[in-house]
């Protein structure tokens, strides 16, 4: 009875010895992934969109890229 | 020399009339102007996608209406890809629990870059405080699409996220959504008839267990768009557009909040014209906006946006520039 109040209390967490420590790695792991994968993004979107674009046909030159005309 | 038309070439005679034969000499022709009186239902067209249900609507009735100054300049480096500077500098209206509007001076610069492809689109936006805005759609198949929309921005736990992915039937579409904050949505919405197209939308909201159900219908001819929307949210929302001419639209939105008993209704003209495009609303709650888009040259826009709001007596003026397509 208590086991049963516990898990649905806890949810995941709590369900059983050797559901614990990997359901915790998991979420661990993910939310790692997860901030990297923000940091990765938010300094390296606008540098891809500019790469790709520098590379599709015809392709444009430096130079118009830094110049304002 | 005499004319120089030659007779060489006679233009062929008409081919002599088909002899009327049968039951078709003795009832009248059918007339084109009638149109299609009979219906396939098995080629019906695809629907536009749910978000859109509304978009004729939102596009006259809700104009960007700003205050202050902007200037945008987009400089495109070949086909594709594009590069836009954008400035602003007026005041943002900052939310709050009061019923006073409390207005923060802001000035940002935003840096932008753009790749249109038929099958790969990715615009960012970066402005000067570190946010980013992202948006990213991917034909993975010729009926599948993923589009990625996200905000980050450098303090924690601000930054949103959301993945859609499309799947275009014959006659339907489908919308899977996954959110941060463990929101997950999806919606549907078929063609019931050649103008009628019906769908329907369910969401989940992890982090807060709540989750909500919407029908949406929309009733479209050459003429006039009509659309309804209901929410188990307690969101009722009605809108109205009638084509008057080629040039002029008229609008027309009701929305009715089951919660808070909030009741707005607005009323809106668009004229597409050849040189400008000039959209008018005049709102239940006191408001009167406009917002003119006056072409001066090939590439150069000039902006004048509106908004007077009598019963809070906020006035909004803005004015602003684009230069590129």
């Amino acid at each position: 009875m208590a086991s049963r109040v516990s898990s649905k209390g806890k949810g995941k967490a709590g369900r059983g010895a050797e559901d614990g420590p990997t359901a915790r790695f998991v979420k661990e792991w993910s939310t790692w992934t997860m901030k990297k994968a923000k940091v990765i993004a938010h300094y390296g979107f606008i540098p891809l969109i500019i790469v790709i674009g520098m590379n599709s046909e015809p392709k444009p030159h430096l130079s118009q890229l830094l110049s304002p005309v | 020399m005499g004319s120089s038309v030659s007779h060489a070439a006679n233009p062929p005679s008409p081919p002599p009339p088909a002899p009327v034969v049968g039951l078709a000499g003795v009832l009248p022709p059918k007339t084109e102007e009638k149109g299609e009186t009979k219906v396939d239902w098995l080629n019906l067209p695809c629907p536009v996608p749910f978000e859109e249900i509304q978009r004729e609507a939102l596009m006259s009735l809700k104009p960007e209406l700003f205050e202050g100054l902007r200037f945008d300049f987009t400089k495109g480096l070949n086909q594709k890809f594009s590069l836009s500077h954008s400035v602003f500098m007026g005041s943002m209206e900052v939310p709050s629990q009061s019923s006073d509007t409390i207005k923060v001076p802001t000035s940002h610069y935003e840096f932008g870059a753009n790749f249109l492809d038929p099958k790969l689109m990715l615009v960012g936006r970066v402005l000067t405080d570190g946010r980013l805005n992202a948006r990213v759609k991917c034909d993975l198949t010729d009926n599948l699409t993923l589009k990625i929309n996200a905000q980050l921005t450098n303090e924690p736990h601000y930054s949103q996220g959301m993945f859609n992915f499309d799947y275009k039937g014959k006659d339907y579409r489908s919308q899977f959504q996954i959110g941060n904050n463990a929101f997950y949505g999806a919606n549907y919405i078929q063609s019931v008839s050649p103008h009628l197209s019906l769908g329907s939308e369910v969401f989940w909201l992890g982090h807060q267990r709540k989750s909500g159900i919407g029908f949406a219908a929309r009733y479209n001819t050459d003429k006039m768009v009509a659309t309804g929307q209901v929410a188990s949210t307690g969101i009722v929302a009605l809108s109205y557009v009638q084509k008057v001419s080629e040039k002029v639209s008229l609008a027309s939105d009701f929305m009715y909040n089951h919660m808070t008993r909030d009741v707005t209704s607005s009323f809106g003209y668009d004229y597409i014209l050849r040189q400008c495009r000039l959209r008018g609303k005049i709102d239940s709650a006191g408001c009167v906006a406009a917002y003119l888009e006056e072409r001066l040259n090939m590439g150069i826009n000039f902006i004048l946006s509106a908004e007077i709001d009598h019963r809070k007596k906020d006035y909004k003026f803005g004015f602003g520039m684009t230069v590129g397509e």
